[in-house]
């Protein structure tokens, strides 16, 4: 199968999604003459005019709040925050309107938007244009939560979320924008709500989202030399949470690693591990259910500490190691 | 919060000070204000004030030492504080600084003198975990650090100060993974005759597994050509607890026995003393059984070794005498627990088997009260039984057969042929614990003190 990158992915999504259906349109900072802070919609502006290509003034809260309101009539906006760190602006269209109308108007009411942004560390873009805030918005009814980890869930996984009759968070990851992998030429959805088991093993189980489900699987290498034979679950949609296929490798492996770039206290590894606890998995647990996350510091500039801040490859190897051998 | 005492600059253009002599030791209360030294720069001699009160502590130079200015030259600190991280070892073998006078367990304190092992000071360690250690006198040295550059932590000092095993221990519980709970349910396994293989003896669901593995797969016989001829009782309960239990303690430890003959005269007289004397006062009755528990215990208070336990990769001397009593059930066995029995006066002991026993025929017995034993005791003197020997109740490492008192014909110490009431019992103790002479003068002990409960006393 051809090989196109993460990028590339959003962009085709984006594209056959708006060949497909007139009422889908990209509004955001940037997004047109500039192609998106990242590349994600270069030539978009180009192929299909600017009245589908919206460049809006630096206004989270205003272009979230326009996209809430065209979706509510009917279209169907892919909104970009350029930065996950500046979701916090746009929360009050986010959270309080557009998670909520459909409730509050019986279901008669919808806000099929998608709100696509990329997060993570790893660039040196420090405190404000690193962090990872998707159990913010996990929190939050009415909002479904996207974590692609590959460029082949990328786009089938947006598909979908253009699809969607919720409003949609698609978290993005800058460090996974240049990575390759195989994708279909023609359009295909991934049903939200849908986890994929992206390593099988049978010593421990580890569910890593994001950017971490190729780290994971990068250690998978190392420890398998060791002949720890990890099995790698990655959710996919952290909201709505498919945790059949976790309860189910936890009860095969009964050690679990839950590894995510989010600062851990508060974190979605919290959900996770809970979730197991309260399953059947329970009684099969041989071994603590370990978080390894950010660390609960801001991300910093410096290189060394920005590397230091996150889970990198050889804490999961290191810290697998320990589960398996016993040591926790 | 440590005050830093530095070189004070007192001439414009002053670059390095002397210290010159120190008016307060290491140790001394300051109050501030207070000379604690002079120094002396190529102009003056000067006296340097306490910044603030305290204790001088982690004094750095000597008499005579040149530094530059601003140096930090000593610490004043709250009393019971530690020196800060960032701080040198002191200079001289001065006194210990208030933090070592914590336990007498603390290790390599600043200012103990070098060993092979780490010194505090060379092990990374963050602020809070620094302090923590040096308030509960915990060893840093022996400690793992968890964070970045293998860095002693708060959690780290957390964990080391409550061993899981010592939970399990004061709430008389079980440290065992989910998984191994579960695995132990499903196969009838005691999990408190399991030991533990995991972190801090923590028993995994293998350690369980592997215990299953000693009891033989039962054996699948031939379908029956005729039912009739037998009644069918399904192995299940108390029934398959007992069969699992006992088999696989008659297989796992090496069962050795000792017969004792003991002469019941003044065992007998006591118990009548007691009686008579209960009687009077309107108190309750002694059974032999409760003053033979009361004589036990107290013997075993001696022997620990005798009151002890086989788990895993340790022996457990228990602390604590726990005297279980072998109760017969219409549909089995249980052994409800006398604790503390040697701290117990025979009454009361009496007072509790007798509670004990009605609780057990009756099914009532709690959890509490058949955990926990350390020996076990099993009378079939009222059966009529002369002697016999006892499977060991798992993990314990003892166990004491008693028969009946009855009038033997013996030969007495001037070689002349009496009859005197006597009582037979037996002893099984598990060799991998116990050796045969420990196990004869526990015996020995035992016969001394039923011929002769006045020994009690002691």
């Amino acid at each position: 199968m051809r090989e196109i990158t993460y990028l590339e992915a959003v962009r085709e999504a984006m594209t056959q999604e708006m060949e497909r259906d007139e009422k889908v349109f990209l509004i955001g900072e940037d997004v047109g003459q500039y192609g998106g802070a990242f590349g994600a919609s270069f030539g978009m502006l180009e192929k299909f005019g600017p009245d589908r290509i919206l460049d809006t003034p630096i206004t989270e809260l205003g272009l979230t709040g326009a996209a809430t309101g065209a979706a509510l009539v009917g279209m169907r906006p892919i909104a970009e925050i350029m930065f996950m760190d500046f979701l916090t602006l746009a929360s009050e269209q986010l959270v309080n309107q557009a998670a909520k109308l459909r409730f509050m108007f019986g279901g008669r009411a919808t806000v099929p938007m998608v709100l696509r942004t990329p997060a993570g560390s790893g660039t040196g873009a420090a405190e404000h244009h690193s962090q990872s805030l998707e159990n913010w918005f996990a929190h939050i009814p009415g909002l479904k939560v996207v974590m692609p980890s590959t460029p082949y869930d990328a786009k089938g996984l947006l598909i979908s979320s253009i699809r969607d009759n919720n409003a949609v968070v698609f978290v993005e990851h800058k460090l996974l924008y240049k990575t390759k992998g195989p994708v279909p030429e023609e359009p295909y959805a991934i049903p939200l709500g849908q986890a994929d088991v992206k390593r099988e093993g049978k010593d421990l189980t580890i569910v890593a989202t994001s950017v971490m489900v190729s780290r994971a699987l990068e250690a998978a290498k190392t420890l398998a030399e060791e002949g720890i034979d990890v099995e790698i679950v990655d959710p996919r949609t952290i909201r709505p949470l498919d945790a059949e296929p976790i309860i189910q490798s936890v009860i095969k492996t009964g050690r679990v690693l839950i590894v995510h770039e989010a600062v851990k206290m508060g974190g979605y590894g919290g959900e996770l591990a809970a979730t197991i606890a309260e399953s059947r998995a329970f009684g099969y647990l041989d071994a603590p259910i370990v978080r390894l996350a950010g660390r609960d510091i801001p991300i910093p500039y410096n290189r060394t500490l920005e590397l230091s801040a996150v889970p990198q490859v050889p804490d999961i190897i290191a810290k697998a190691r320990e589960i398996v051998q016993g040591k926790v | 919060m440590a005050t830093v005492v530095i070189m004070p600059k007192v001439d414009m253009d002053q670059e390095t000070g002397t210290v010159g002599q120190w008016v307060k030791q290491e140790g001394d209360s300051v109050k501030q204000g207070e000379t604690i030294l002079e120094i002396e720069t190529d102009k003056v001699a000067i006296e340097v004030e306490a910044p603030a009160s305290g204790i001088l502590s982690g004094i750095l130079f000597g008499e005579g030492e040149t530094v530059p200015i601003a140096t930090t030259i000593a610490y004043i600190l709250e009393p019971g504080e530690a020196l800060p991280s960032g701080a040198k070892p002191p200079k001289a073998a001065a006194a210990p600084v208030p933090a070592a006078s914590a336990p007498a367990s603390s290790g390599p304190g600043p200012g103990s003198n070098g060993t092979a092992k780490r010194t505090d000071w060379e092990v990374p360690v963050t602020p809070v975990a620094r302090n923590m250690a040096a308030a509960t006198g915990l060893d840093l040295s022996a400690l793992h650090g968890s964070g970045p550059g293998g860095k002693v932590t708060k959690r780290d000092v957390e964990d080391a100060l409550t061993p899981p095993a010592a939970d399990a221990n004061r709430y008389g519980k079980v440290y065992a993974t989910p998984a191994a709970r579960r695995v132990a349910l499903e196969r009838g396994v005691p999990l408190e005759s399991v030991g533990g293989s995991g972190p801090g003896g923590r028993i995994q669901a293998a350690d369980v597994e592997a215990y299953e593995i000693a009891v033989p797969e039962p054996v699948t016989l031939p379908p029956a050509p005729l039912a009739a001829e037998y009644e069918v009782v399904p192995l299940r309960g108390m029934r398959r607890t007992i069969a699992e239990r006992l088999t696989s303690s008659y297989q796992q430890a090496p069962h050795i026995g000792f017969n004792l003959r003991a002469d019941m005269t003044k065992f007998n007289q006591a118990r009548a003393e007691l009686n008579g004397h209960a009687e009077k006062t309107g108190g309750p009755r002694v059974s032999a059984t409760a003053l033979l528990v009361k004589i036990v215990a107290s013997v075993l208070a001696r022997h620990p070794w005798l009151n002890s336990s086989l788990q895993g990769e340790e022996i457990r001397l228990y602390r604590e005498v726990n005297i279980g009593v072998a109760v017969a059930l219409e549909t089995g066995l249980i052994v409800p627990v006398v604790h503390k029995a040697g701290q117990k006066g025979v009454a009361e002991i009496g007072a509790e088997v007798k509670r004990l026993s009605t609780a057990a025929r009756e099914g009532k017995l709690l959890p509490s009260e058949v955990r926990g034993g350390t020996f076990t005791i099993s009378n079939l003197g009222p059966f009529g039984i002369e002697q016999f020997n006892a499977i060991l109740n798992p993990p314990e490492a003892a166990i004491l057969a008693v028969g009946a008192t009855q009038n033997e014909v013996v030969a007495n110490d001037s070689g002349e042929i009496e009859v005197r009431p006597i009582m037979r019992v037996t002893l099984t103790v598990d060799h991998r614990v116990v050796d045969g002479a420990v196990a004869a003068l526990f015996v020995a002990d035992l016969k001394a003190t039923i011929e002769s409960p006045v020994l009690l006393l002691l």
